[in-house]
């Protein structure tokens, strides 16, 4: 989330879309609904079924799914035809008025670099034209047939009303409704919200769809301020944290790229050189230099300018005395992938279903449920040597390798059956304990990180994750110690000391590292800005510097502040001092948009929304009472408070991009499949592309042609979902009898025109199929589904419970033996939400 | 400098009143009925943040505990009053807490430990078709073996680039390990950092999925 | 002592269910687990491990399009309890400040209070062969505390105080609701049955919520208090071991049937 939960009673409008807010976040509605009763905000939700979130929204849109560029870019286009959007913003926050360089190009649904063989974009010339000093042209007007905006409205004018209403399957007084509803926030003094979960993501257009979004916040002048936002409700309780430690192959932590085998990473000066924007030509040819370079300051690299910082300190966290300038910091012990494959989940299972990976750690996941195509990955696993399961139960990939594991409601000779004996690997179950039986912080939605104490003992034997890892780590460290291997350096060197005096691991010792200290006495880092890039400093993950704090002699770890006061004079509900959020406990990123491209005038009738102020009268440092001009107000400002009217960032809201601004237009690499959203359609379909000549998103690989279904033997299509009482997976729910008392079993969910026509009633057992496999469920027939008419034909659209599996109190057949093995074309997010089945009786 | 090994939790607000006057703002013992004893009468409870989504919402442990203060049993989950984001709300699944332990048994309503938790560490043979229990000894170093074995067994310590130069690249592509998103801050970090010096790139989450 | 009640609005409701646990967690009961019947509704009714149950309904209306209508459903702790009425060991008894508590001691499982209960709500456990229902967590209020139910509902729908307090709220919030697109909303609660200890705001009329519209205490129930009771209440062991029994037995097998048959929506 840019902005975080409790600020969703801020707004005026809500479009929740690929979300069901009230069941997957269900505190979300606490304060939607507070914003309804207070504000009168308006809450619309567009979905392909009527959902419990549908049940208290004002409006209901009924969309088919993988359709949601068409529906936003319809929307896009309402904006800029109507002039609803928020100009002052639009002109001074994005980066509409930036000219875009001659070569850039769009046809037939192919933007220019495109190579179909590779199925791969050259993205050279979806750039800026820039001056001499290598700075964007612009063109305040708006006027310039080159600008970013003018681009943007020719490409979106295809997507009227009409056409939109074709592809989505939506009926167009709805649509209107939505549009004229939402787009109203647009007004210099109201703000929308838009909300998301996986039902946006899990497409071969899933960046896309989020772009959009934030094409449309941008428009509308909603991003940085109170009640607007583009928000990521995210799915796992620290799924954020897990992403900021960069449990990810892409990334080391802190959104840094991992080192990647070719001469632009070759040594840690070519991999500041590569990471840092702006650095490419600066002539530089050792630290010193760079850092002289930084110092000044150098044109298009944003707040990641610091990007070497980051990087020692990290290096200087995991070698400690072993990372020296001398040896790059310990630079080539980081593992550096080959730059021409892929590691994500799909290719890892891809993988490990040749035969190429033999050893398997699975931290609380369950792909033989949760991953797409399961029985092509529960397969995947047989040819593991080992596998490592760390979790609270044993769950369906834990038991993958029993007689359980193998049982198929419906023979199908596709899809192959093992027994134990057939089996080979040999499997470690580590019984972990619950989240309240041990310590530790994670980071909500909203980035909130906040502390978890602990309240009861462990069951049995049963261990803290942490335990688990450092006695792992020591073990193995053990094995390597002695070694005189080069390639076992990054082991035998690996500081890994997070033992108390009593040979205890120490929470507070590994939160330490993890947020940075002073290599000299083993005090906090208070900051990132502290951080530097001469060995000084080491910190784990510098989005998380400033989370500890030294004072009276002790350690405050500022995760565990519970001052549950709003700090805001307004009302505004920050709760600043209620936990600690990254960056700097900035409560809404980007705020620098809630005020004035000025710095001091709120928008107009705004004033209760304004974060943050710049105010010429006042020192920034008390200790420099001569400096005047400081930014003030309730949250954390997202530049250094002195940041004056001649710097770039003061009128750059967006820090992390080299330009300072919103991209309307995504320049260069930021992604795969196009500086623009385009509409096309799920891998499988049941429509021809009517809005360009591309069915499938031209950037996105395909793995497995032979298994792409067709309509004349698959003419529904099928989505996942989840509910209110279940998460994920369901082992930590279906455990729970609770839980499975709620929702006992694996249901499908069907309009009652499909029902009749298929000749089945409400609980009957019924099987859905598709290439990949086959499962049973129970009908759950609905007046809540109904068909869509997509481009003048009927089609029909059913949605499976996501949870589902052979263990626990509820149980039944995983919805994902049925979705497809293909990704989104930057993220390689599967496709679980829209592809082609049939359903018959059982 | 010297690391604590923890800062005491002093809970204040509507948390640590615990029992009395907390939701209502008056005191009914005068009229109290038939009523048994309240189960959490002077029970401090202790805040934990709810595992499902990601809305972060605050909850709280009330647990039975010995004269020595050990751990004896739950009593009961609640919805953390102090906590801005749900202010003592729990949907049906934050509500469910108490069973991610304990549960009560349905012919007899015993309290028991839920029976579908794993209490000792499990080993399955390579063929086999049952687990056996292991002591962690074992199963660790037993882990550690087989991990140095398939990374040093499949490792690329240097590779050669397309100019001819040689690169160290660090890598094994034999050892993958995916999830991590139920795990603390704390504990993701170092196993981030362990998988990394030991050369893995096949490292995933569930932010990918 | 004013009446201490729930007030429950349909219109804030998002059926999470944090009720039906929440409740589950502090009156210390099992699940019971029934199959899925093609509604998300758990069970037909309440029982004697589960105090209190969401319904669903859904509709379809030309205009409006779909509606899912969720109801929290429990006792009602009416003015006037039948329940207490017919019991023929005083288990029953009213709390100074409205709630109706049954006393387990003094209960012995002959289940009059049943189907002497207009909404049917108090239910036999059979491990113990003893009537449950829900306490209106009586322990917790007597203690200052809000029930279980209302202090997990995360969205705000199930409030808890005063109930001339909470009347006047939900008045207001019909109000509102009326002329915001629920021209039907309505209390219930109020004056049903003389009043119940539980008050809704509805978004449509009872029927859209499964609650009886008009709900009567039976003839037969007055009868029993008035006459039967006082006079003849020694006659009670007698009767239990007589036709009463095959009467009572049949009753609760036919509502067991009933419990496990094909769900709907309607």
């Amino acid at each position: 989330m840019t902005n975080h939960i409790v600020d969703l009673k801020n707004t005026d409008c809500a479009l929740i879309m690929g979300s069901n807010a009230a069941e997957n976040h269900p505190i979300s509605m606490r304060w939607l609904l507070k914003a309804r009763e207070n504000r009168g905000a308006k809450i619309i939700h567009v979905d392909p079924r009527f959902t419990r979130t549908s049940a208290r929204s004002d409006i209901y849109c009924p969309m088919r799914s993988g359709t949601d560029i068409a529906f936003l870019g319809g929307m896009i286009k309402y904006i800029i035809d109507n002039e609803l959007y928020h100009k002052d913003y639009v002109v001074n926050y994005t980066n509409a008025a930036f000219l875009v360089k001659e070569e850039y190009g769009f046809e037939d649904g192919l933007f220019t670099g495109y190579d179909a063989e590779k199925r791969k974009y050259d993205v050279s010339s979806w750039d800026y034209q820039v001056d001499e000093a290598g700075l964007p042209l612009k063109d305040l007007s708006l006027q310039d047939p080159r600008c970013v905006f003018q681009l943007m409205k020719k490409h979106y004018e295809r997507y009227d009303i009409e056409t939109v209403c074709k592809i989505t399957g939506t009926p167009k007084n709805k649509y209107l409704e939505v549009l004229k509803t939402f787009c109203a926030t647009g007004a210099p003094d109201k703000t929308g919200t838009i909300m998301y979960a996986m039902g946006i993501t899990q497409h071969t257009v899933g960046s896309q769809n989020v772009r959009s979004f934030a094409m449309v916040q941008l428009l509308l002048g909603n991003m940085g301020r109170p009640g607007g936002g583009v928000n990521a409700l995210r799915g796992e309780n620290n799924v954020q944290g897990a992403t900021d430690m960069a449990l990810l192959f892409h990334i080391i932590p802190g959104y840094i790229d991992s080192p990647i085998s070719n001469a632009a990473n070759k040594d840690l000066l070519s991999f500041i050189r590569a990471q840092t924007p702006g650095a490419a030509k600066l002539p530089f040819t050792n630290l010193e230099e760079f850092r002289a370079l930084v110092k000044a300051g150098f044109p298009n690299s944003g707040f990641k300018i610091n990007t070497s910082k980051w990087v020692i300190s990290l290096l200087k966290a995991w070698w400690g005395k072993a990372a020296t300038l001398d040896n790059d910091f310990g630079y080539h012990y980081l593992p550096k992938r080959d730059g021409n494959k892929n590691y994500s989940h799909i290719a890892l299972f891809e993988a490990m279903h040749r035969g190429e990976i033999d050893g398997l750690f699975v931290n609380g996941t369950n792909p033989v449920v949760g991953g797409p195509n399961a029985n092509k990955e529960q397969e995947a696993l047989t040819k593991l040597k080992w596998m490592v399961s760390v979790d609270l139960w044993l769950n369906e990939t834990a038991d993958y390798w029993t007689y359980q594991g193998w049982e198929r409601t419906v023979k199908n000779p596709d899809v192959p059956t093992y027994t134990p004996a057939d089996i080979q690997t040999e499997v470690f179950f580590l019984p972990a304990a619950a989240v309240y039986e041990k310590e530790g912080t994670a980071a909500q939605t909203g980035r909130w990180v906040q502390f978890r104490w602990k309240g009861a003992d462990p069951v049995g034997e049963s261990k803290a994750d942490l335990w688990i890892y450092n006695e792992l780590g020591k073990r193995i460290k053990k094995l390597y110690a002695g070694s005189t291997k080069p390639q076992d350096e990054p082991i035998v060197n690996l500081d890994w000391n997070y033992d108390d005096e009593h040979g205890h691991d120490d929470i507070m010792k590994v939160a330490l590292e993890l947020c940075g200290y002073n290599v000299a006495d083993g005090t906090p880092v208070e900051g990132f800005a502290k951080l530097s890039d001469d060995g000084s400093t080491a910190c784990g993950c510098w989005v998380y510097c400033g989370a500890m704090t030294y004072k009276d002699g002790k350690i405050i770890y500022k995760t565990q502040n519970r001052d549950n006061k709003d700090n805001s004079k307004t009302g505004l509900g920050l709760y600043s001092n209620w936990a600690w959020a990254w960056p700097m406990n900035r409560r809404i990123v980007y705020n620098r948009c809630s005020v004035q491209p000025d710095g001091m005038t709120p928008w107009p009738g705004d004033e209760e929304r304004q974060l943050i102020r710049w105010d010429p009268t006042i020192p920034a440092d008390p200790k420099k009472p001569e400096a005047l001009g400081s930014w003030v107000g309730d949250d954390v400002p997202d530049f250094l408070k002195p940041t004056s009217p001649d710097k770039p960032a003061f009128t750059g809201p967006f820090i992390m991009r080299p330009e300072l601004k919103g991209c309307l237009f995504a320049p260069k690499s930021a992604m795969k499949d196009g500086p623009f959203p385009e509409h096309y359609e799920p891998w499988e379909s049941p429509t021809e592309n009517i809005m360009n000549k591309q069915n499938l998103n031209p950037a996105t690989k395909i793995w497995e042609p032979d298994k792409q279904g067709t309509t004349d033997k698959y003419p529904i299509i099928g989505t996942t979902y989840r509910v209110v009482e279940h998460w994920q997976t369901g082992a930590l729910t279906r455990n729970l009898p609770w839980l499975a008392e709620l929702m006992p079993d694996m249901m499908v969910e069907l309009s009652e025109q499909l029902a009749k026509e298929k000749g089945i009633k409400n609980g009957h057992k019924v099987v859905i199929s598709t290439t990949r496999g086959d499962i049973e469920a129970v009908a759950c027939v609905t007046k809540r589904f109904k068909p869509f008419i997509v481009n003048g034909k009927t089609v029909h659209e059913i949605g499976l419970l996501w949870h589902y599996g052979f263990k626990g109190y509820a149980t039944g057949d995983p919805a994902n033996r049925l979705t497809p093995h293909i990704g989104d074309a930057n993220t390689m997010i599967p496709e679980y939400k829209a592809w082609l089945c049939d359903i018959r009786r059982a | 400098m010297k690391v604590t090994r923890r800062q005491f939790l002093k809970v204040t607000g509507a948390t640590a009143a615990g029992f009395a006057l907390v939701d209502l703002g008056f005191d009914l013992q005068a009229t109290a009925s038939a009523a048994k004893e309240l189960r959490i009468k002077n029970v401090t409870p202790t805040p934990t943040v709810c595992p499902y989504c990601a809305s972060g919402c605050g909850l709280v442990i009330y647990a039975e505990r010995d004269a020595n203060g050990k751990f004896v049993k739950l009593l009961s989950v609640h919805g953390d009053p102090d906590n801005p984001i749900n202010q003592g709300g729990a949907c049906s699944k934050g509500a469910a807490m108490f069973n991610l332990r304990e549960i009560y048994d349905e012919r007899t309503g015993e309290q028991m430990i839920n029976p579908k938790r794993v209490q000792k560490p499990l080993y399955r043979a390579p063929g086999s078709d049952k687990w056996e229990e292991k002591d962690w000894d074992w199963m660790l170093a037993r882990i550690a073996e087989r991990v140095k074995e398939t990374r040093d067994s499949s490792f690329i310590h240097k590779e050669k680039l397309e100019d001819g130069n040689e690169i160290i690249v660090n890598r094994t592509e034999r050892i993958a390990s995916i999830g991590g998103s139920g795990l603390d801050n704390e504990e993701c970090y170092i196993l981030s950092k362990m998988m990394r010096a030991l050369g893995l790139v096949y490292l995933e989450t569930q932010a990918r999925i | 002592m004013a009446n201490l009640t729930n007030l429950y609005d349909v219109s804030k409701c998002t059926a999470c269910r944090g009720c039906q646990v929440a409740c589950k967690d502090w009156n210390q009961l099992p699940a019971v687990i029934e199959p899925f019947k093609g509604n998300y509704q758990t069970h037909k009714d309440t029982n004697g491990d589960t105090f209190t149950i969401v319904k669903f309904m859904e509709y379809e209306d030309p205009v409006d399009g779909v509606q899912w209508n969720f109801l929290k459903y429990q006792c009602m702790h009416c003015f006037d309890p039948a329940c207490m009425k017919v019991c023929p060991r005083q288990a029953y008894s009213k709390t100074e400040w409205g709630a109706t508590f049954h006393d387990p001691d003094k209960c012995i499982g002959c289940q009059y209070c049943t189907y002497a209960c207009p909404f049917e709500v108090p239910k036999y456990r059979e491990r113990e062969d003893k009537i449950t229902k829900c306490t209106l967590c009586v322990d917790r209020v007597e203690a200052g505390l809000t029930p279980a139910c209302a202090r997990t509902c995360p969205t705000g729908a199930l409030t808890f105080g005063p109930r001339d307090e909470l009347l006047q709220v939900a008045e207001e919030r019909v109000k509102f609701l009326r002329v915001n697109g629920f021209p039907n909303a309505t209390i219930y609660g109020k004056l049903e049955l003389g009043g119940l200890n539980k008050l809704y705001v509805l978004t449509d009329t009872p029927d859209k919520f499964d609650l009886p519209v008009n709900p009567k205490v039976s003839g037969n129930t007055v009868f029993w208090q008035d006459w039967i009771q006082p006079y003849f209440g020694w006659l009670i062991p007698l009767a239990l071991a007589g036709s009463a029994t095959s009467f009572i037995t049949t009753r609760i097998l036919a509502n067991k049937h009933g419990a496990h048959g094909e769900g709907g929506h309607e």
